[in-house]
């Protein structure tokens, strides 16, 4: 017999029981509909986090008093060894390392700024020095952001997010008025473009103030966050090791030591992110593992079934000239094309649904090409395995007991 | 002597169950030339569906020795038997035994698919032996769509579809009433005039009547063989 003459036959024995055939392959359907949507969920979180949250392309980075902690013992062993970032680091950095273009200063908190009898809780503070200011380059909607000279003579002044400046002032013009933070009067000089919200969080939400300002109520000994520009988006490695190399030398590490200070990069946020992704999606790796392990076993028993069922068939098949393989092959193509076609279905449900969250959500949700590819290599995979051993309990019939059963 | 096409010898067949062993065919031997008509009959248990099993090559005997057409059945594996029934045998069953999904073209082609032959030569091959059996404007019915008569005509296409040097039939006519058994048998007797080799076995006396030799056989031996009639 010849292989197409195999398929086809093989395909008219699924189109003749079009009903047996759905819900064999509906298991594996579902495990691939899960992997896709999976697939789909992190690719577009990924793309999400890179546009949004790590800024990747853009050419700074930060330098503060601890990295991205991921577990308990090494925030313990950050605490112990860690040092603050104090001005004269950056005065460092600004002097020794070549592929920077300039050093911020910039410290964050939480307050509750007031109006009158109207707060806000919850809000971000943002105490920036003025090469912070032009690294951050805000957009003012309303008003302006600072000058130099208010922020070298720390001026009690400050700009809002948007979100501060709608609850405290709500239809007023807040330009010119003050808020107050920890007693004391900010005049306002601007209202920043409104930037909306991240994975929920959002990004109108604060205050900032010159640098100056805030030490001078609290002081400049605590430990401060460094806003790294670098001189080439292209060099950004370089700098970034310039940077460590000067707070290095300053703090008298061994070349064997770990870096006693974070710096955080869009690439290492984005490495962090992807090592959780990576988790949830070899989580959801296994479970759809399983899945298909079940799908596979559905359809090992429905084709045993089939076997039993047409036993009679197999007897007139073989006693009119079918060879042991012709019979494996035909079953066999059977189980493939049940689990591929499982395959497809599965990937047609997993793009649905991931158009669905594009469509209804913010998150970009989409798979890359080797997904639908892998998920039919893997079904068929599956349909071979479990396919082996009815197509040779279905070859191995003797002929003469299979034309034996009873007839129709 | 090329004009023998089946050629046994001391043909045993010995199912072994556990304690004793069962000899199911005890010594057989018979020819069979070209072109002739035989009826094997016998009471059930006589052996002769054993025999039909090993002559149309679904089995193989334990002892003894078959020559089909020259070749040593009683020496093929699995394969070579498969291959022996494509090209050499056509069955008829008395159920039978067509795909009920599949049209009575699609059932006739069923041999010509596994010998490998192309789709339009199968085609054509399969329309011709449906003609044979006149049933050239059935092609397309389901067999739940034919009588009974029409259903073993099917068969009977099937069968020839391959061209086999030897027409193998099983109770062709126990599933059918006396009308459609008639029918039936005078299309065997057309068949046989125009040069096939027909072995018929049955129980009946009156199928039976319709060869031009009959081989009797009781608890596994040959009882008696009316001779090769038709070359007298």
């Amino acid at each position: 017999m010849k292989r197409s003459d195999g398929l086809r036959v093989a395909a008219a024995s699924l189109i003749e029981n079009p009903l047996r055939t759905f819900l064999t392959l509906l298991g594996i359907a579902m495990g691939v509909t899960a992997v896709i949507f999976v697939v789909s969920m992190i690719e577009g979180l990924n793309r999400y986090m890179g546009e949004k949250v790590a800024k990747v392309g853009s050419s700074s980075f930060t330098v503060q008093k601890y990295g991205i902690l991921t577990s308990h013992t090494e925030y313990a062993e950050a605490r112990r060894r860690n040092r603050g970032i104090r001005h004269e680091d950056a005065e460092a950095i600004r002097r020794f390392a070549s592929d920077v273009e300039r050093v911020g200063i910039q410290r964050g908190w939480g307050v509750s700024p007031k109006y009158g009898s109207r707060s806000v809780s919850d809000v971000q503070m943002l105490a920036q020095d003025y090469d912070a200011y032009l690294i951050e380059s805000p957009d003012i909607a309303q008003g302006r952001g600072f000058s130099q000279g208010e922020v070298q003579r720390g001026a009690l002044v400050c700009y809002l997010g948007w979100e501060v400046a709608d609850k405290l002032f709500e239809n007023r013009d807040p330009v010119g008025r003050k808020v107050r933070l920890w007693g004391r009067g900010f005049v306002v000089n601007g209202v920043a473009k409104k930037q909306g919200s991240i994975l929920g969080h959002s990004q109108d939400n604060f205050v900032s103030i010159p640098l100056g300002a805030f030490e001078k109520i609290f002081g400049s000994r605590r430990s401060i966050n460094l806003i790294v520009k670098a001189k080439d988006p292209l060099r950004m490695e370089e700098a970034v090791d310039e940077v460590r190399m000067v707070l290095r030398a300053r703090r008298h590490l061994r070349w064997d030591e770990e870096d006693n200070f974070g710096v955080i990069t869009p690439d290492s946020l984005m490495s962090f992110w992807r090592k959780l992704t990576q988790m949830i999606f070899s989580v959801a790796l296994f479970v759809v593992g399983i899945s298909l392990v079940v799908g596979g076993i559905v359809i090992m028993n429905i084709m045993l079934l089939t076997v039993v069922e047409r036993t009679r068939e197999i007897g007139v098949r073989k006693a009119i000239g079918a060879r042991q393989k012709d019979i494996r092959f035909q079953f066999l193509a059977e189980s493939v094309m049940l689990c591929a076609a499982g395959g497809v279905v599965g990937v047609g449900l997993g793009w649905l649904l991931a158009y669905l969250v594009r469509t209804i959500t913010p998150l970009p949700a989409a798979f890359p090409l080797w997904a639908p590819i892998l998920a039919v290599v893997v079904t068929s995979a599956v349909g071979i395995f479990f396919g082996l051993y009815p197509a040779r309990t279905a070859a191995d019939l003797n002929p003469i007991e299979a034309l034996g059963r009873e007839a129709c | 002597m090329n004009d023998i096409l089946l050629d046994l010898k001391d043909i045993w067949k010995t199912y072994d169950l556990g304690a004793t062993s069962v000899h199911a065919l005890g010594g057989v031997s018979f020819e069979a030339r070209r072109n002739e008509y035989i009826a094997i009959v016998g009471p059930s248990g006589s052996g002769k569906s054993t025999l039909m099993n090993l002559i149309g090559c679904l089995d193989t005997p334990t002892k003894g020795r078959y020559l089909l057409n020259g070749r040593p059945v009683s020496e093929m594996d699995d394969n070579e038997l498969a291959r022996a029934r494509n090209e050499e045998i056509g069955f008829v069953f008395q159920t039978f035994n067509l795909l009920a999904r599949q049209t009575a073209q699609r059932n006739v082609e069923l041999p010509l698919v596994y010998s490998g032959m192309p789709r339009s030569e199968r085609v054509e091959r399969a329309t011709e032996a449906l003609e044979a059996v006149g049933l050239g404007d059935r092609r397309h019915h389901r067999p739940n769509e034919l009588s009974g008569g029409q259903r073993q005509r099917v068969a009977i296409a099937r069968a020839l579809v391959t061209r086999p040097s030897l027409l193998l039939a099983d109770e062709p006519t126990g599933n059918l009433d006396t009308e459609m058994g008639r029918e039936i048998l005078s299309l065997f007797d057309r068949l046989h005039e125009q040069g096939n080799t027909i072995i018929l076995v049955t129980h009946n006396p009156d199928v039976a009547k319709h060869a031009r030799r009959v081989v009797s056989l009781l608890d596994g031996r040959i009882e008696s063989d009316t001779g090769n009639g038709a070359r007298r």
